[in-house]
Parts: C-alpha cells; sequence; structure tokens
C-alpha cells in the first residue's frame, strides 16, 4: 500500500507552485487527490527506476539513466508534437508559438540524441495520455512550464550519478537548454523567469512521484476513437 | 548611440573604452586557469584539479556579479534590464559564496574590476549580460567533465540558473532565447576568448 507522508510532499519539491498549479489544471484534481499514488507504470520508467535506486556510478548505471532521460524525452516530445498536431500551438499568439514550436523541435531532438546514445540499448518508447492538456493553450502552457522545470531538476540531479565524463558534460548541455525553456515561457507568462539562484535536484523517486501523478504515462495506447480532440465530439 | 559590445570589435574607439575595464576582468579569471584542458581533456577529475576548475569558475561569478553591481550603481540600465541586473547580481553573489564555501581557504580573493564602460547603457548592458551567461552556460557544461562527480553535483544547482538567466536576457534582447537543442561546451580557453569578443576579454591575443 502506497504510504503518502513517507513520499516526498508537493510543497517539498515544487518551491514556487507552478508544478502544483499545472498538475491541478491537467488532471482537475485537488490536493489531496493529487498526492495519491497512482501507479499506472511504464515499463521504461520503473524499470529504470528500479536499477538505479542507490548504486555507485557504473556503465550499467549509465544506461539505465539514459533510458530514464529519454523516456521523460518522449514524455515532452510527445507532449508539443501533440499539441501542435491538434493546432492548440497554432492557435497561441505569435511569441507563444515560436517558444512552443521550439520546445517541440529540442526535445525531439533530445529523443535523437538520446537514441544516438543508447542506439541498441534504447528502451522502447512509453505510451502516453495527455488527457486533453493539449488541447487548451493555458493548461498546456502551465504544463509545459512545469516539465521544463522538472526536466531541470531530473538532469542535475542525474548528472553527478554518471559514471562516463563526457556524459556529464552532456547532461549538463541539455540541463541548459531545458532551463533557458523553462525561463522563456515564465516571461511570456509574466512569472519571474528565474525564481531562484539555485535549482534543487530531484531524485529519480521523487521526478517519478511526479511523473505517475500526472498520470500522462499509460500502459497501452489509447483506443484509436479516443485521439479525437474534444471540443469536436 | 554606442555600439552593442558584441559589435565592438569593428569600432576601434568603443572597443578600447571596453577593455579598460575588461582587461582587468578577463585576467583575473584567466588568472585561474593555466592548466586547464579541453571540456573532456586527459587530466582525469580529482579534488586538486576540482579547486582549480571551482577557482575559475568562481572568478567568472566575480565577473558576473560585478557587472551586475556595477549595472545596478551607474543606474545607467532601464526598465526590464534594471530587473534583470538587480535579480541576477543577487544570484551572482550567491554563487560566489556557494563556491568559496566548496573551495574553503583555496578560494580566490575577488579581484577588482573597472567596469564603468561595460554597462554604460542599455544596450551596451544587454550585449555584455548575453555574452557574460551564454559564455558562463558553456563554461559550466566544458568542465562537467572535468570534475569529479561530487564536484559535479555541488555545481548542478548553478549551472542551470545560469541557462535561465541567459534565456532572460536574450529574451529582454529579442533575441532567441535557446537557439540550440544543447548548449555548446566551452574549455578554459575558449571562455577566455567569448570574453575578450564581449569586450571583457585581453587585448591583442
Amino acid at each position: 500500500m502506497a504510504d503518502a507522508h513517507s513520499l516526498p510532499t508537493l510543497a517539498q519539491i515544487d518551491a514556487d507552485g507552478v508544478l502544483e498549479e499545472a498538475l491541478d489544471a491537467a488532471v482537475g484534481s485537488t490536493r489531496s487527490q493529487f498526492l495519491r499514488s497512482v501507479a499506472l507504470g511504464s515499463a521504461a520508467l520503473i524499470a529504470g527506476l528500479s536499477e538505479t535506486a542507490a548504486a555507485a556510478p557504473s556503465p550499467k548505471q549509465d544506461t539505465a539513466i539514459l533510458n530514464y532521460a529519454l523516456a521523460f524525452e518522449y514524455l515532452q516530445a510527445g507532449f508539443y508534437t501533440e499539441a501542435e498536431t491538434l493546432g492548440t500551438i497554432r492557435a497561441m499568439e505569435v511569441e507563444r508559438e515560436r517558444w512552443a514550436r521550439t520546445l517541440g523541435a529540442h526535445e525531439r531532438a533530445h529523443v535523437k540524441i538520446l537514441k544516438g546514445v543508447l542506439r541498441r540499448r534504447a528502451a522502447p518508447k512509453p505510451f502516453f495520455n495527455y488527457r486533453g492538456v493539449t488541447e487548451d493553450p493555458a493548461a498546456f502552457t502551465r504544463t509545459a512550464v512545469a516539465m521544463e522545470d522538472l526536466t531541470v531538476a531530473l538532469l542535475g540531479g542525474q548528472a553527478p550519478r554518471v559514471s562516463d565524463r563526457a556524459l556529464r558534460s552532456a547532461f549538463f548541455s541539455l540541463l541548459t537548454v531545458e532551463a533557458r525553456h523553462a525561463a522563456w515561457a515564465r516571461r511570456i507568462v509574466g512569472v519571474e523567469p528565474v525564481a531562484s539562484a539555485f535549482d534543487p535536484p530531484k531524485t529519480l523517486a521523487e521526478v517519478n512521484q511526479v511523473i505517475r501523478s500526472t498520470r500522462f504515462l499509460v500502459s497501452r495506447p489509447r483506443a484509436q476513437g479516443r485521439r479525437a480532440p474534444r471540443f469536436t465530439g | 548611440m554606442r555600439r552593442p559590445v558584441m559589435e565592438s570589435a569593428v569600432d576601434g574607439r568603443s572597443r578600447r573604452g571596453l577593455l579598460v575595464g575588461g582587461l582587468v576582468g578577463a585576467a583575473a579569471v584567466v588568472g585561474a586557469i593555466s592548466g586547464l584542458g579541453r571540456p573532456a581533456g586527459a587530466q582525469a577529475p580529482s579534488p586538486e584539479q576540482d579547486e582549480r576548475i571551482l577557482n575559475f569558475l568562481l572568478g567568472l561569478e566575480y565577473l558576473q556579479a560585478a557587472v551586475y553591481a556595477e549595472a545596478g550603481s551607474q543606474g545607467a540600465v532601464s526598465g526590464e534590464l534594471a530587473e534583470f541586473a538587480k535579480v541576477c547580481g543577487e544570484h551572482e553573489r550567491s554563487h560566489v559564496e556557494r563556491l568559496r564555501e566548496l573551495l574553503g581557504d583555496a578560494a580566490q580573493d575577488e579581484p577588482e574590476f573597472d567596469l564603468e564602460e561595460a554597462v554604460s547603457d542599455d544596450d551596451v548592458f544587454a550585449e555584455t549580460a548575453i555574452a557574460l551567461e551564454d559564455t558562463g552556460v558553456s563554461a559550466y557544461i566544458g568542465q562537467g567533465a572535468n570534475l569529479t562527480v561530487e564536484a559535479v553535483a555541488a555545481v548542478a544547482p548553478l549551472v542551470s540558473v545560469e541557462a535561465r538567466h541567459a534565456a532572460w536576457i536574450l529574451a529582454i534582447a529579442g533575441r532567441h532565447p535557446a537557439p540550440l537543442a544543447a548548449d555548446p561546451a566551452a574549455s578554459a580557453a575558449g571562455v577566455a576568448s567569448a570574453l575578450e569578443r564581449a569586450g571583457l576579454g585581453l587585448p591583442g591575443s
């Protein structure tokens, strides 16, 4: 049975509340509902987590961390791509549209970069259901900012756990791009672009907890009929 | 009207003015870095190497903090740029403190900077800040491979903040805040020449 008290609270990992706001918008939940652990597992993410719980840096752990990062980039890339496909991004005002298209292009590039590093060790793409967030520009933007900040915390936490020196630099060069995305978005929506002098890292357990709470990760693809945007039905 | 710093290489008059301040700043930064290798250089990470690298990064943070303090004290910048200088100045001072804590007695002292010309108006300040922040991002990325894992863990919370600063100042200046899918790494020498191109570097090199 999941014990919510043993898990980090949202306040601890979301100092300025952006994430909570985004997730409330995303899943329409109250804080207590949100903090309930929803065990919808992605094979890649959960396997990556169990393999990398506490070990010292090693090549095997590098692979698990890279696959975790890959799954996360798939999550982001899929989110932006779906919003583009649905026309949500096209309907945004010009600066936001430029921002959203840039993010989509970058996250798809990150997927390619990580797949290129992992080659045949790359885990398959997980299945996602963005639960309508990609249809609404406001919810989309809030969730995007939260995901970018979460990626910063993920990559910042994992960079020191990587055994390969060159990969540590590579993680930094992805981390800084995610941070640019977040600051850019925050400025567009009128929030302080840089909230703090330090970005606290998150552990994989903390990141996993947040991802599970979004329920974006599903164990199998949606039925084809549910792909239609809600506003058409 | 002054030309932006990044374009000042073609303008001898403004460039000379900027170099008066830049000479001191870059010398202080570069002084700490002799012996640092390429981003993925031959030297394996070690506590001794961490000390040199963290002092190099401390030099950069001193320079950033000094530029923003100068912008604030001169009152030459206005609007969102003034807000940027105030917020980032606080962050860079926090970074200086964090790096000094990590280095302990080995921390280099704060050099004296003369940066009056680097912040003389909005355009000059914006271009100086863009160069400083983008260079800072690339400096940290470049050294990620040379630091021990303990030092990587210690600097990671600063690295992304530099990138946030960079995106903010680029957006204010009407430039692309995130022009690349992966940010470039810079060696210590690359950092020195980037500062030079920004009018914060050593002359004649």
